[in-house]
């Protein structure tokens, strides 16, 4: 109180209060996101202001669609797209989790508990879970020839809470393909090497895999070949373009015949270097109808064009500074920095280059590519918010994969790992716990639960008659999780249902930390919010 | 051609925008207006280099502004992110294709269309019918006509938007709304929280990705004109944005305008705001200009009793008010890199004086000094050349938009590019180029005070006035934008409905006059900043700034003042 003192306009919420304001928020913000859990969950479809729609099943990209303006849920929240960022997946039940276990300690709160003694309890079963979770892993062994049908399992997984069934399952195989396309053994694998490109299209809804790379760009010249077969490419990054170099710039000269011939020279160098690249092409291309495409970082003016079309070249400016990377890995060569010293080593290898053109928009495909280590999902979509809504499920998708990997283990799904983490903390961790500490554990274990209760009830089950079903089958020693079909249990392994190991460590990991430092907040001062209105 | 590529950025950055497209549009209109004064069909003006063509998937042809617009969640209005050109029919795009399970829907009460975007939207459903059917669409009309001067009203009472007075399409690629910031955007003020925001580096990417979609159509790039509001968060975005525009284009220029809406500069009431706003200007200037080819601080504290708005009312409190006069002059500003060069003798006889961005920055901050900040000036409206244009009263009635700027310094090595279009002669006549040429010369002749270089644009065509300006003039100026000898009666301020064109100068200046300004800077960022136990050393080191890089800044912006301070005193010295 002694804040009043200092400045009198502060408001201060009590110790009671301010810990139901958090307790408050954080189950207002896991009310939110509740129906979106699981393959049962609720899309969310949003109306702006001016009819703009967004559809979305991900809790990270609703979170960012909202306004969020309490700060104990713009905490929460935060940690939450953290989670997303960090491994992908899991911010739907970072936050469920986090409002669980403030919901749980609520009561103990009301009853006198102090806060300080939870907070050590779920210190406690935090690493136990933890420990539990090494356990219970399912390890997966990668080698060189990574088994591709559990990778198939837990890309469905996922998919299969953002979309339906018949559309996840086609895009398992794609993001499968995908991440084993640019996985190279030795070296992380960098998801930026799969480019996800989407085009509008009036009535379709498809998705396919492109081995090789397409470029939401074209050729900006009419005599330009819009399909060519066998193509060399070159990837570059080299000025085709006359601009006046700073030095030279027009101010100083002494009369218009000396700016002429400046311009002139100017202009040649450019011309130079185009023909450098002319000669390559007819170096390498000539006695055979191979074709030769230039895809150049930098700019390439309508002189420059000119010339590489009349020598038969297609050539494309102003590629993306990450297609660079994709197209030396989907094509092999290399980027080249300067012309000098070009050789047919330089060069990539494509079976086919074509155009395609949707109204103002053109698109270039790069096929048919040798061993490529980097290549594209192409989603076809009628409007901008059902594109978005795939790309969002393709990203979680392809992390989730990527996790796989690397993780090189799996965790049973369907809420299998949350009631058997739950039965553990309750029946074994608990007793080694002395004291009140073991009402922490316990609210902790209770708080797990709540996946496999939500599941329950988005696919309109009675939550009480699951959870005794699931800890009943679990007490008797089988590890099972829920059909949301039939509510009764079901064996994971034998579903092909699997979650990531690292999305389920960071929610163990990060869950607490946040409830903790919530729970133990005593006083919410705002200082000076009465100033700042206008008077 | 030469093309140009437009960023805004930050609120005020799009109420500016937003007047400068609609005085494009109104261009555009006259131009092609049988009914229309001739000055406005020859223009001289290539549209091309700020505007694109493009085709929607119906093949209709598109005129969009080569723009990319950022701004935060919800400014946008009643405007769709995507514009209404390519928007294909709504009705069949609610249908769900990827989902078999539950919806909700939630939908936010649609925002009211003012008066003006409805007769907008009208006139266009007219526009399409009498396509369609050929005839008789004239009737329907006639229902939901609107009065000119209601619209006027309802704008001047009730925008809140940038959107809500704009008459322009945009590209679909134009417009980004950051999302996911979950701050209030009243707090969204400093340097600091626009860094953590943006921290992912997502939007950053975002926006380069728009710019590269319109850069990529350009066969020839002169540059990027970029308006930022630095007063807030949003320069950690504009220096994410410009260093990936100085990796990618290294050879296009940026021309920088850093401006601020009025309220930005209104006095904080604690100690702790005042210290993190002035660290925040510090920061973001050196930030932002060394990024930049020339910057050009815009803005003043209070512009309605600045002696720039002799002849005009406006109200400080208004976005919509500051933001028109200050856009009319990069209107002015911009007018020569759109000038068709004909050749170093020949001229037309309706503009003169073409340069590119590149061009002006060599004559503003490639010689001898290298100082990048320029100041702005306008006359808005220019008087008419005969009587006061002689003599003294030329400098006499640029005034500067630019604020912190020391007045009556006499630097003789000062640098200009001036821009005067649509001037009047004698008579009420339009001048001649070379007639303004001529005066504007002999004014520089006869003054006391004469910059060392002064490159001079003139354009016959004056700057249209669109219905939704603002009612800014005050009651000295008269239909064409003349200076009245008596006030008129009745009407304190004068908007669209009165004034159909004005003549305006401007001129983008290289002086020792900016001093002030870099000094406040570099003070402030050594007071708050560096100095031992300073207020705001905590603050910087939160918003993710090492001690070191601050000393970067402060050395950059004392060589800054050095190259200002130094030449003058020299040049003093010998004479």
């Amino acid at each position: 109180m002694s804040i009043r003192v200092l400045n009198p306009n502060a408001e201060v919420l009590n110790k009671s209060a301010a810990l139901h304001m958090n307790i408050n928020a954080a189950k207002g913000l896991q009310d939110v996101l509740k129906t979106n859990l699981g393959p049962k969950g609720t899309i969310k479809m949003l109306v702006g202001g001016a009819g703009d729609i967004k559809l979305s099943k991900d809790g990270n990209t609703l979170l960012k669609e909202m306004q969020i303006q309490n700060p104990t849920a713009i905490m929460i929240a935060r940690t939450a797209v953290a989670q997303d960022d960090i491994s992908g997946d899991g911010t739907t039940s970072t936050v469920l989790f986090i409002g669980e276990l403030m919901k749980q300690s609520e009561r103990y709160i009301d009853e006198g508990m102090h806060p300080r003694v939870l907070v050590d309890g779920f210190e406690i079963a935090k690493r136990a879970t933890l420990q539990f979770l090494e356990k219970f892993k399912t390890p997966v062994v990668m080698g060189d020839e990574p088994d591709k049908e559990i990778l198939k399992m837990v890309a469905r997984t996922t998919l299969r809470t953002k979309l339906y069934e018949a559309l996840a399952d086609q895009l398992t195989d794609i993001v499968v393909n995908s991440v084993l396309c640019i996985r190279k053994p030795e070296e992380p694998i960098d998801l930026f090497m799969v480019e996800i490109m989407h085009m509008r299209h009036k009535f379709d809804v498809d998705t396919r895999l492109v081995e090789g790379l397409v470029l939401d760009h074209g050729s900006r010249h009419p005599d330009m070949k819009r399909r060519a077969e066998n193509c060399f490419i070159l990837t570059s990054n080299v000025s085709l373009e006359y601009d006046k170099s700073e030095v030279n710039s027009g101010f100083f000269y002494s009369n218009a015949e000396q700016r002429e011939a400046m311009v002139l020279a100017e202009r040649r160098q450019v011309d130079e270097r185009v023909k450098k690249i002319i000669d390559l092409k007819n170096k390498v291309c000539s006695g055979n109808d191979n074709n030769f495409v230039v895809i150049n970082q930098k700019g390439i003016d309508p002189p420059s064009l000119d010339l590489l079309a009349r020598a038969g070249i297609i050539a494309l400016r102003r590629a993306k500074r990450r297609n660079m990377e994709r197209l030396v890995l989907a094509c092999g060569g290399e980027a080249v920095n300067s012309v000098d010293d070009l050789t047919p080593d330089c060069l990539g290898w494509a079976g086919l280059v074509y155009e395609h053109v949707l109204g103002e928009e053109k698109y270039t495909f790069v096929e048919n590519v040798k061993n490529p280590h980097s290549c594209t999902i192409l989603i076809k979509g009628p409007n901008d918010h059902t594109i978005a809504q795939i790309k969002d499920a393709v990203r979680d998708g392809l992390r989730a994969v990527k996790n796989t990997v690397e993780d090189e283990a799996v965790i049973l799904g369907a809420g299998a790992f949350e009631v058997a983490a739950r039965q553990y903390l309750v029946n074994e961790v608990k007793k080694t716990v002395k004291g009140r500490a073991q009402l922490g554990v316990e609210a902790f274990a209770d708080a797990l639960l709540v996946v496999p209760k939500t599941l329950a009830e988005n696919s309109g089950l009675d939550t009480q008659d699951v959870i005794i079903a699931l800890t009943g089958e679990h007490d008797q020693g089988n590890v099972v999780g829920l059909n949301h079909n039939t509510g009764e249990p079901l064996d994971p392994q034998m579903e092909g249902i699997f979650d990531n190991y690292s999305v389920k460590r960071q929610i163990i990991n990060s869950g607490p930390v946040i409830a903790s430092q919530l729970l133990l907040v005593d006083e919410v001062i705002r200082a000076g919010r009465n100033m700042r209105k206008p008077t | 051609m030469r093309e140009l590529v437009t960023l805004q950025v930050g609120s005020f950055a799009n109420f500016v925008g937003s007047h400068f497209w609609n005085f494009q549009d109104e261009l555009l209109g006259l131009a092609e207006d049988p009914n229309s004064d001739p000055v406005f069909k020859n223009q001289s003006l290539n549209m091309d280099v700020l505007y694109r063509s493009g085709e929607t998937h119906q093949g209709t042809v598109t005129y969009t502004p080569r723009l990319v617009s950022v701004d935060l969640q919800g400014s946008l209005g009643s405007m769709s992110t995507r514009g209404t050109l390519y928007d294909e029919n709504s009705s069949a795009s609610s249908n769900i294709y990827t989902w078999g399970g539950n919806v909700t829907t939630q939908v936010a009460e649609p925002h009211k269309k003012n008066l003006f975007l409805q007769s907008l939207y009208e006139e266009e459903q007219v526009n399409l019918l009498t396509l369609g059917n050929g005839v008789n669409a004239g009737g329907k009309s006639c229902r939901g006509e609107i009065h000119d001067s209601d619209k006027v009203e309802s704008l001047e009472n009730g925008v809140q938007y940038w959107t809500d007075f704009s008459k322009v399409h945009y590209h679909p690629q134009s417009l980004y709304e950051l999302s996911g910031l979950w701050v209030d955007p009243q707090k969204f003020d400093n340097y600091g929280i626009g860094r953590e925001s943006l921290s992912a580096g997502l939007q950053g990417e975002e926006v380069s990705e728009r710019l590269r979609f319109f850069v990529e159509e350009c066969d020839h790039i002169q540059g990027f004109q970029f308006i930022v509001d630095d007063s807030g968060g949003f320069s950690p975005l504009a220096v994410d944005v410009l260093e990936s525009i100085a990796d990618e284009y290294t050879n296009a220029p940026v021309l920088l305008y850093a401006v601020r809406g009025p309220g930005s500069s209104m006095d904080p009431r604690s100690q702790k705001q005042r210290v993190s706003r002035k660290l925040h200007d510090a920061v973001s200037f050196s930030k932002l200009s060394s990024l930049c080819k020339l910057i050009v601080p815009v803005g003043l504290p209070s512009l309605s009793t600045s002696k720039a708005s002799r002849f005009l009312s406006i109200n400080d409190k208004k976005p919509y008010h500051c933001s028109a006069a200050y856009a009319a002059t990069l209107h002015s500003i911009s007018l020569p890199f759109r000038m068709e060069p004909l050749g170093p003798t020949a001229d037309s006889s309706y503009a003169s004086g073409a340069v590119t961005i590149s061009e002006v920055v060599q004559i503003l901050a490639g010689q001898a000094r290298q100082n990048m900040v320029a100041i702005l000036d306008a006359a808005m409206p220019s008087p008419s050349l005969t009587g006061n244009w002689v003599g003294q009263n030329l400098t006499g009635n640029l005034q500067p938009l630019t604020p912190e700027i020391a007045e009556d310094v006499e630097d003789l090595q000062s640098l200009e590019s001036m821009i005067v279009h649509g001037a009047l002669g004698s008579g009420g006549h339009r001048a001649s180029i070379s007639e303004v040429k001529d005066t504007v010369h002999a004014a520089y002749e006869h003054g006391i005070t004469r910059p060392m270089f002064c490159h001079l644009s003139v354009a016959q065509c004056p700057l249209p006035i669109p219905l939704p300006f603002p009612s800014i003039f005050g009651n000295l100026v008269g239909q064409h934008g003349e200076l009245l000898s008596t006030p008129i009666v009745g009407s304190p301020s004068r908007g669209s409905l009165d004034i159909h064109s004005i003549p305006m100068a401007a001129r983008l200046r290289s002086s020792s006059a900016i001093l002030p300004f870099l000094e406040n800077r570099l003070g402030s960022l050594r007071s708050c900043g560096i100095a031992r136990g300073a207020p705001g050393a905590e603050l910087v080191r939160n918003w993710g700034f090492a001690k070191d890089e601050l000393e970067d800044m402060g050395e950059m912006l004392s060589k800054m003042i050095a190259t200002l301070g130094l030449r003058s005193e020299m040049s003093s010295d010998s004479d």
